[in-house]
């Protein structure tokens, strides 16, 4: 179907946990996200066929909305085109579930080639398992043997500019094809060369003969240009055909979806340098996207992307790993009650076996809700360096902020969702918050490849949930002393006044969605956009609006004062009320019936009998 | 709306299928049962090999011979590519009598390829041997995947230290470990059986059972700082629960008690998300002439169901789904999740998030 013909379309997202689904549809003459819904993924054993979660989410969403999504006549898996309100006219597929791509990096020069291929890498799911470059001291047999023992996927080949010298490169793609050819069994690597554009036709000869090999635009065509776009586009195919292969039927869906099954993270990319690019935004977006197998900062400047992936750090899958990077220590620091480091490891194993579990209890989720500021913090570390702005450990003026992932869109409260965010990256100034509970950002991203029309106009008409906007003062006042004067005039109502004092975390109770103007005068040593006194009209979101007063740097609370002020901190984004512990009911009344072990090993004989030797209490009712 | 949970098998009377394939990365040596054969649990069914690292020979370097033509080299080789050599073995001679000069096989392997007078061989890291793990008749042999089939008692665990046995098992003393402790592992009653402790266990426990030479440990959990340790013991380390200070879920022990005096599978496998394999105990049980359906991993939950909680504050307990709310509802720490109202066993009812609830198959 063209494109012009397109007007609804389905995106499923693979994640490591769930599977939502997104539809996009002309609404009064304008493309909204009018639906979405999700089912537990279900590419890992015991079902293994990630389209039956698919399937599952479809139906949610077709009993929610009353509109047939599945053919149940064909073997497609759609109603496609739609007709009569029933079925889509496309199919789009992404993911970030499975295991990450192995990618085996060959380049020329650490500082330079190695460098660009890593770039390449860091937009997708990959774990890099080695690199091999002409200074590297090892042996040939210690070369060929990191080549082949490392079971990759994907071999990146890069280095050389166009042009350039290429005989070093050619002896580094000699060994390349030097251990191809002794591959007899398991995995073979494909290739993936964006070197040097006159070896082409010499990748092809050397190393077709093996393996598929995909050929992108050199990513240094000169010395001091770098072009990683080519390259990731290849990329995103090569990930494409590694999930047909991979485990868990993906293979399926994406025959299925238009575009194959395409990484998450691309899809978050192309939709932030979109909203980068629009006019009058000024400051670049930033999302924050917390999975529970891998997370992802992305953020653009005029259109220029640069993100972070981390395949090790995610409040599911990944939570060993992530607790094992953040380290204990880091983590207790947002925690108001004590617990040990042997406990934590324990919570991070538990959550591993169980990672769609939810956290039942306020300190369980207090644990999930403490990495997941921690995550943010590394993921703004690592995106630090290729920003090449801001104020040393301040975050750069990014506007808006949108958090994805359950945990922070998931939140008990959106003031929560909006400390998290405000903890894990804190900003400085005046930023809008926002929230992407149904994984749209991404969703429209994918779309944008087919039809970029219906990514502007859902992205305009509320595809986000607004938290509302943060006033975040550069500097720090003494806790408790007065750090912004407030006044919020709403049509109708009387002045709403309110001092916020160094350490506090407000939010302005009014209405979502009330237009308001603001008057924020601040205390002398803080500025917000290096004024103290400023009046703004704002919409309010669905935190109101948030005022932190707790310092940028954020200044932690003392170990003596922590429980104290952290539970305050959460009273203040819970809206005032803190949730309340259920009563604790005795181990004993829930394992009553436990066996007495002493007196069933005396009447062992007698309780085992003859078959079938179970109770009859917990006999299965297949064979009552 | 429908909700499918997780399922953790536990059932009394279930029929196991399950399929037995080569580790990732083995390669193929032999099949050794085919379709209708019996077997027990401790049958091998397949053999391989894990070959790892490449030897690169440079032949006229080893045989001290510059000068040497590459047929001269050619002619001194002595294997051909795909041969499986031994340590030791020669590869290469030249010449003969007291000036013979030989290159011999640094490692066991197999001949990868030989070309430009050099030889190159994979070694082979150690040899696989795959086990039935149940008692059952094989059904298929295809693909080297060898399907068997079988009856028994079910318990899917939640965690094991990659190590497996079959035999009998006996509870912890009433007394537990401290018992234990004093015991003389040359006449214990539990040398050479598995120990099942409805308590926690600890590293001291851990080493009490080493001592006493028990041939596994089934416990509702350990510090998940001992999985190192555990990973490190020659006997299966099973966790019906999970790690840290875990109440035991009821039935689990109720079933293992009541089969007691039989023999069990204990597959301490370790859990590897796209892995088919989940650490389990399968204790084998006649069919009797019933046919007996395997357990149902594709299900929606039903009101009157049973289903086992899985996270605080009520993990391990076994609860009856009473009502599901439709929509979202708010749970104690103020998450809005979707819910079922379960009754607990001391009568009471709570709201309990979807996903933090399993059925038993």
């Amino acid at each position: 179907m063209a494109a012009e013909q397109i007007n609804s379309i389905l995106v499923a997202d693979l994640g490591s946990v769930h599977t939502r689904l997104a539809l996009f549809d002309l609404v009064e003459g304008e493309y909204r996200l009018i639906a979405s819904a999700r089912a537990r993924t279900t590419a890992e054993p015991p079902l293994g066929k990630v389209s039956l979660g698919v399937e599952r989410a479809a139906q949610r969403m077709s009993d929610l909305i009353g509109r047939q999504l599945l053919d149940e006549s064909s073997e497609d898996l759609f109603l496609m085109p739609e007709s009569e309100g029933h079925g889509v006219d496309a199919f789009l597929a992404m993911g970030s579930a499975g295991r990450p791509m192995r990618v085996f990096l060959v380049g020329l020069t650490p500082e330079i080639s190695l460098d660009s291929g890593r770039r390449v890498l860091a937009g997708s799911f990959v774990a890099i398992t080695g690199t091999l470059c002409p200074d590297d001291l090892r042996s040939e047999t210690e070369q060929l043997n990191a080549l082949l023992t490392s079971d990759s996927d994907l071999i990146l080949i890069v280095g050389g500019t166009d042009g350039g010298a290429d005989d070093i490169l050619l002896a580094q793609l000699r060994k390349v094809a030097r251990a191809l050819s002794l591959i007899r069994r398991g995995t073979m690597p494909v290739i993936l060369y964006a070197g040097n554009q006159a070896l082409r036709a010499h990748v092809k000869a050397l190393l077709t003969p093996y393996t598929t090999v995909f050929i992108a635009r050199n990513v240094r065509p000169t010395l001091h240009q770098e072009q990683l776009f080519p390259a990731q586009i290849e990329l995103a195919l090569v990930y494409d055909e590694y999930r047909t292969r991979c485990p868990g039927g993906f293979a399926e869906v994406g025959r299925y979806s238009q575009v194959g099954v395409v990484p998450t993270v691309q899809g978050t990319i192309s939709a932030v340098r979109y909203l980068s690019t629009l006019p009058g935004t000024g400051r670049g977006p930033l999302c924050l996207d917390i999975g529970s197998a891998n997370s992802v900062l992305v953020s653009a400047t005029r259109g220029e992307p640069h993100y972070v992936v981390r395949t090790d750090l995610g409040v599911g899958h990944s939570f060993p790993s992530a607790l094992e990077a953040v380290t204990p220590a880091q983590l207790r620091r947002w925690l108001p009650s004590q617990i040990s480091d042997e406990a934590l490891l324990d919570y991070a194993y538990n959550k591993q076996l169980r990672p769609a579990t939810i956290p039942a209890t306020l300190d369980d989720l207090l644990i999930e809700q403490a990495l997941a500021r921690e995550i943010g913090r590394m993921l703004v570390e690592a995106a630090r360096p290729s920003w090449k702005m801001g104020l040393g450990p301040l975050l750069p003026p990014f506007n808006p902020i949108i958090g994805a992932g359950a945990i922070l869109a998931e939140a008990p409260h959106p003031g929560v969702a909006a400390m998290l965010l405000l903890d894990a990256l804190q900003p400085v100034g005046m930023v809008d918050l926002r929230l992407d509970p149904h994984q749209a950002l991404a969703a429209l991203g994918v779309v944008a490849y087919l039809k970029p029309v219906v990514t502007v106009q859902a992205l305009e008409t509320g595809a986000l949930v607004d938290l509302g906007t943060a006033f975040c003062p550069l500097g720090r006042v003494r806790a408790g002393r007065p750090a912004m004067r407030v006044e919020i005039r709403q049509p109708g109502e009387s002045v709403l006044r309110h001092v916020v004092r160094g350490g506090e975390f407000w939010l302005a109770p009014v209405a979502p969605g009330t237009r308001v103007e603001v008057t924020v005068s601040l205390a002398r040593g803080l500025t917000l956009h290096g004024r103290r006194r400023l009046k703004r009209r704002l919409v309010t979101g669905a935190a109101g609006l948030i005022f932190d007063a707790r310092g940028r740097p954020l200044a932690m609370p003392r170990p003596q004062e922590r429980t104290r002020v952290l539970m305050e901190w959460l009273k203040a984004a819970m809206g005032g009320q803190l949730p309340e512990a259920a009563p604790i009911v005795p181990p004993e009344e829930l394992h009553a019936d436990m066996p007495d072990l002493a007196a069933s090993e005396r009447g062992l004989l007698a309780a085992v009998g003859d078959y079938p030797a179970w109770d009859e209490e917990w006999t299965d009712a297949s064979l009552s | 709306m429908p909700h499918y949970p997780e399922t953790t098998v536990i059932k009394g009377l279930v029929r196991v299928i399950r399929h037995r394939q080569l580790p990732h990365g083995a390669v193929h040596r032999r099949t050794l049962v085919s379709a209708g054969a019996q077997v027990s649990a401790v049958t091998v069914v397949l053999q391989g090999e894990v070959l790892r690292e490449y030897h690169v020979l440079d032949v006229a370097k080893a045989l001290k011979w510059p000068k040497a033509t590459p047929a001269q080299v050619a002619e001194a080789i002595l294997v051909t590519a795909g041969q499986r050599v031994r340590l030791g073995q020669e590869l290469a001679q030249r010449g003969r009598g007291r000036r013979v000069r030989i290159l011999q096989s640094p490692t066991e392997g197999e001949i990868v390829e030989i070309e430009d007078g050099r030889i190159i061989l994979q070694s082979s890291e150690r040899t696989v041997e795959v086990l039935a793990r149940i008692p059952g008749e094989v059904e298929s042999v295809e693909n080297e995947v060898v399907r068997i089939n079988g009856t028994g008692a079910v318990i899917q665990c939640a965690w094991g230290n990659g190590q497996f046995f079959f035999g009998s098992y006996l509870f912890l003393p009433p007394e537990g470990f401290a018992e234990l402790r004093k015991a003389d592992p040359t006449m214990s009653p539990y040398r050479g059986k598995v120990l099942i402790s409805p308590v926690p266990v600890e590293r001291a426990e851990l080493l009490v059972a080493q001592h006493l030479q028990v041939a596994g440990v089934v416990a509702p959990g350990m510090p998940a700082s001992l999985r190192e340790f555990a990973m490190g013991l020659t006997f299966p380390v099973i966790l019906t629960e999970g790690f840290g200070h875990r109440q035991p879920t009821t039935l689990i022990y109720r079933l293992l008690h009541s089969n007691m005096g039989r023999q069990a599978a204990f597959d301490a496998a370790l859990p590897e998300r796209w892995s088919w394999d989940r650490p389990e105990i399968v204790i084998p049980l006649p069919a009797g002439g019933v046919f007996v359906e395997p357990p149902s991993v594709i299900r929606t939950l039903e009101v009157g169901e049973q289903v086992r909680l899985t996270r605080a504050p009520w993990d391990g307990v076994l609860a009856e789904v009473v009502a599901l709310p439709a929509g979202a509802q708010t749970i104690d720490n103020g998450l809005r999740v979707q819910c079922a109202r379960v009754r607990l066993p001391n009568k009471s009812e709570v709201l309990v998030p979807l996903a933090n609830l399993e059925t038993r198959g």
